[in-house]
C-alpha cells in the first residue's frame, strides 16, 4: 500500500478530513481522521510570565476556554508550590460546574439531539437545532436558551465576562462571592437541576423508547473496546475539577490510578507521518497501532469514559441515572460510542446538582480567597476534565517564573486513535467489495465523529460556517477512487 | 436607535485578530450613548446572547474566500449568510442558524445586520500581529464602519 506523507504546511482549511484506504478485495483496510493543528503555541508562550498563561491559554479554543483556564490555573498553583484556601477551590469548582452545564447543554441540544430526534438518515437541512425545535416545540428551545444563559451568567459574574472569562490566580481566585451573588446562583442552579431531569426524560422518551435508535446505540458500527481514563475524587466518583486520574481496562478493572504530576510515567505520545496530531497511549500496554482491545495501549476519555472509570456519581439524581444506563447497556464498562450522548446528560445532571451543593455551602461567601505564593517557581502540571476529556497543562519556568517550556495534551488528543478506529468501523460497515454506499455514509461517519465531539479549534466563529467534512477513498495502490464531501466549496 | 459594533476574532491568532483591531480603532474615535463597541470571541449561540436587544448590529470579522485578495473588505448582509445550517465547529451552530433560531424563539433581534468581512491570509499560527496586507486594511475598514455609523 502506498505510504502517504503529509507536507506539514498543507492547509486543511479548518475542516475534518478522513482518508480511507481499501485493500485488494475493495474492503476498508484503514481509515484516518486528519485534523488541522494550530501551530506555534509553545513558541508563543516562551518567555512570558507564567501567571499570564491562564489568560492566554483559553484563547486556544473558543469552545472550552474555561477548561483551559482551569487546567492552566492549577498548573500555575503547582509551579509556585502554593495551595489555595478551601473557599477558592470551591469557587473555582462552582464556576467550572457552570461551564460543564453550559457546554453539555449546547452540545446535546444543538448537535446530538437532532441526530436522534430527526433521525440519522434525515435530510441534513433539517438535522439541526431548527429542525429539533420544529419537532419538539418552541418552549423547549426557550428552556435550552434560558438554562444555557444562566450557566453562562454564573461564569460571567465570577470571571468578569461570558466567553474567555478569567478568575484564577496563583494560589486562589480574583474575587469572593457575595451573598447576593450566591443567592442568585442558587436559584439558577435549582432550575438547572430540573433541566437536567427534563433532558434525561427527553432522551428516554425520544431515544430509549425508539427501538431503531437503541439498536443503533447497541449496534456493531459504533462499538469498540478500549481502556478508559478519567478524573475521580477520593471516593472514585466522577469529579471535573480535581482528583487523581484513573485508568480501567476493557473489562473494567483498574489498571492504574495516578497523581497528575506523574502523567508522563503513564502516557506517551506516538507520532505518524500523515497527521499533525499525536496519538497518546498507555506506556504500560504499549503502542500496537490503530487497533482496539486489551492488548492495545489506546484509551478513551470524555463522558462515557469518565463514567466507565468511576465507581459512581457523587450526587443522588445522577447516580440513579448512572445505574439505569449501565443496566440498559448490559453492565460496565460500556463500549458503545454513541452512549457518550447519554453519559453526557448524566454528567449534566451531576454538574447541576454539584453546582447547587456548592451554592449552598456555608463557606462559599468566605472573603479569604487567596494564599499568596512565596516559593520559587519551577515546574507544574494542572489537569481538569474538560467537556471533551482529560486536559493536561504542563509548564516549566525559570526561577523568575518566565515560561521555558509548555506541553499540553488536549482533551480530544487523547481520543485521537479511538476516533480513527471508530471511523474505520463505521466505514467498514458501509464500504464492501469496492462498492461505496454513498447515501448515508457521510451521516453515519459524521455520527461517529460527533459522539467524540472533537475540537477543531480554529475557525470556530468564521462566517458563514458549515460542518465541512471530506472523505477520500483510495485503492490498494493509494490511487484516489472517490471523494465525497459536504459543505466544502 | 441602539447600535452594536461587534468585532469578532481571536487576538492571538494572527489575522484572526482583525475584527478586534478595527473595533479598537473605533473605540478611540467614538463615544456615543446609544452606541456599544465590543470585542468578542463568541460564536453561534453565544452571538445570539450578544446581539439581543439592539436595533442595528455591525459585525467585523475575518473571512477567507477561494482565490480572495488579501486585505479586501466586503460589506455583507444577513442574506449573504446563506441557508447553510452546520458550523465549522462540531460544537456550535453558525450565525445564520443562530439568527433564525432567535427569530423562531421570539428574541428581540436587530432589524439591521451588516457584516464587514476582511479577507485574511494566516489564521493557523499564533501571533499578536496581522500579516502586512491585513494590517493595511484595518484603518480602511474602520473608516467604512464609521461611515456606516453616519460619522
Amino acid at each position: 500500500m502506498k505510504r502517504i506523507v503529509i507536507d506539514p504546511f498543507t492547509r486543511l482549511e479548518g475542516h475534518g478530513r478522513i482518508d480511507i484506504f481499501l485493500d485488494d478485495a475493495g474492503d476498508v483496510a484503514n481509515a484516518y481522521l486528519r485534523v488541522p493543528e494550530l501551530r506555534g503555541f509553545e513558541k508563543f508562550c516562551e518567555g512570558r510570565p507564567v501567571e499570564e498563561l491562564p489568560r492566554i491559554t483559553p484563547r486556544i479554543c473558543g469552545v472550552c476556554p474555561s477548561a483551559h483556564h482551569m487546567a492552566s490555573t492549577k498548573a500555575v498553583d503547582a509551579i509556585f508550590h502554593v495551595d489555595p484556601p478551601p473557599v477558592a477551590k470551591k469557587i473555582r469548582e462552582l464556576y467550572y460546574c457552570a461551564h460543564m452545564c453550559h457546554s453539555h447543554i449546547a452540545h446535546f441540544y444543538a448537535l446530538a439531539a437532532p441526530d436522534f430526534v430527526l433521525g440519522p438518515t434525515s435530510d441534513p437541512a433539517q438535522r439541526n437545532i431548527l429542525g429539533l425545535i420544529a419537532k419538539v416545540g418552541v418552549d423547549i428551545g426557550l428552556e435550552v436558551i434560558k438554562n444555557r444563559a444562566n450557566a453562562q451568567h454564573i461564569q460571567e459574574v465570577i470571571g468578569g465576562k461570558a466567553t474567555h472569562s478569567v478568575c484564577g490566580l496563583p494560589g486562589g481566585v480574583s474575587k469572593a462571592v457575595t451573598e447576593e451573588e450566591r443567592s442568585d446562583f442558587e436559584d439558577k442552579a435549582k432550575t438547572m437541576v430540573e433541566f437536567g431531569k427534563f433532558s434525561l426524560k427527553l432522551f428516554n422518551d425520544v431515544v430509549l423508547s425508539n427501538k431503531e435508535y437503541v439498536d443503533l446505540i447497541l449496534g456493531d458500527i459504533y462499538y469498540m473496546t478500549s481502556y478508559y481514563m478519567g478524573m475521580v475524587d477520593a471516593n472514585n466518583k466522577v469529579n471535573f475539577y480535581d482528583g487523581d486520574i484513573r485508568v480501567v481496562d476493557p473489562e473494567g478493572k483498574e489498571l492504574v490510578k495516578f497523581k497528575v504530576a506523574d502523567y508522563l510515567d503513564i502516557i506517551a505520545e506516538h507520532t505518524e507521518p500523515w497527521t499533525y496530531l499525536k496519538f497518546p497511549f498507555l506506556k504500560k500496554i504499549g503502542w500496537k497501532g490503530l487497533v482496539d482491545g486489551m492488548d492495545s495501549g489506546v484509551y478513551r476519555v470524555a463522558p462515557l469514559a469518565r463514567l466507565n472509570v468511576a465507581d459512581g456519581m457523587a450526587t443522588p439524581l445522577a447516580q440513579a441515572e448512572y445505574e439505569k444506563m449501565y443496566s440498559t447497556l448490559g453492565g460496565k464498562p460500556a463500549h458503545h460510542t454513541l452512549a457518550n450522548h447519554w453519559a453526557r446528560l448524566i454528567e449534566l445532571q451531576y454538574a447541576a446538582e454539584r453546582l447547587l451543593e456548592l451554592c449552598q455551602d456555608e463557606e462559599i461567601t468566605d472573603p479569604n480567597v487567596r494564599t499568596l505564593p512565596t516559593a520559587t517557581p519551577t515546574e507544574g502540571v494542572g489537569v481538569v476534565e474538560a467537556p471533551r476529556g482529560t486536559l493536561f497543562h504542563h509548564y516549566q519556568t525559570d526561577a523568575n517564573g518566565m515560561v521555558e517550556k509548555v506541553n499540553l495534551i488536549v482533551a480530544t488528543g487523547n481520543n485521537n486513535a479511538a476516533m480513527c478506529i471508530s471511523i474505520k468501523k463505521a466505514a467498514q460497515g458501509l464500504i464492501k467489495a469496492g462498492k461505496v454506499v454513498t447515501e448515508g455514509i457521510l451521516n453515519m461517519i459524521e455520527m461517529a465523529y460527533r459522539a467524540y465531539d472533537p475540537c477543531i479549534a480554529c475557525a470556530t466563529h468564521s462566517l458563514p460556517g458549515q460542518m465541512p467534512l471530506e472523505i477520500v477513498i483510495y485503492d490498494k495502490e493509494g490511487k484516489e477512487l472517490d471523494r465525497l464531501s459536504q459543505y466544502i466549496t | 436607535m441602539k447600535t452594536l459594533v461587534l468585532g469578532l476574532g481571536n487576538p492571538i491568532l494572527s489575522d484572526d485578530s482583525v475584527g478586534f483591531r478595527v473595533v479598537q480603532q473605533l473605540k478611540a474615535r467614538f463615544d456615543k450613548p446609544d452606541l456599544t463597541l465590543v470585542e468578542s470571541s463568541a460564536s453561534g449561540l453565544s452571538l445570539l446572547d450578544l446581539v439581543n436587544g439592539y436595533d442595528k448590529v455591525i459585525i467585523i470579522d475575518a473571512i477567507k474566500t477561494q482565490g480572495g485578495e488579501a486585505g479586501k473588505i466586503y460589506r455583507l448582509g444577513a442574506e449573504n449568510l446563506g441557508a447553510i445550517r452546520h458550523s465549522a465547529s462540531p460544537h456550535d451552530i453558525n450565525l445564520a442558524t443562530a439568527l433564525e433560531l432567535g427569530k423562531k424563539l421570539g428574541a428581540a433581534l436587530p432589524q439591521q445586520i451588516i457584516i464587514f468581512a476582511i479577507e485574511v491570509v494566516e489564521v493557523t499560527t499564533f501571533s499578536e500581529k496581522c500579516t502586512p496586507e491585513v494590517e493595511k486594511a484595518i484603518p480602511l475598514a474602520a473608516s467604512m464602519v464609521a461611515e456606516e455609523l453616519g460619522a
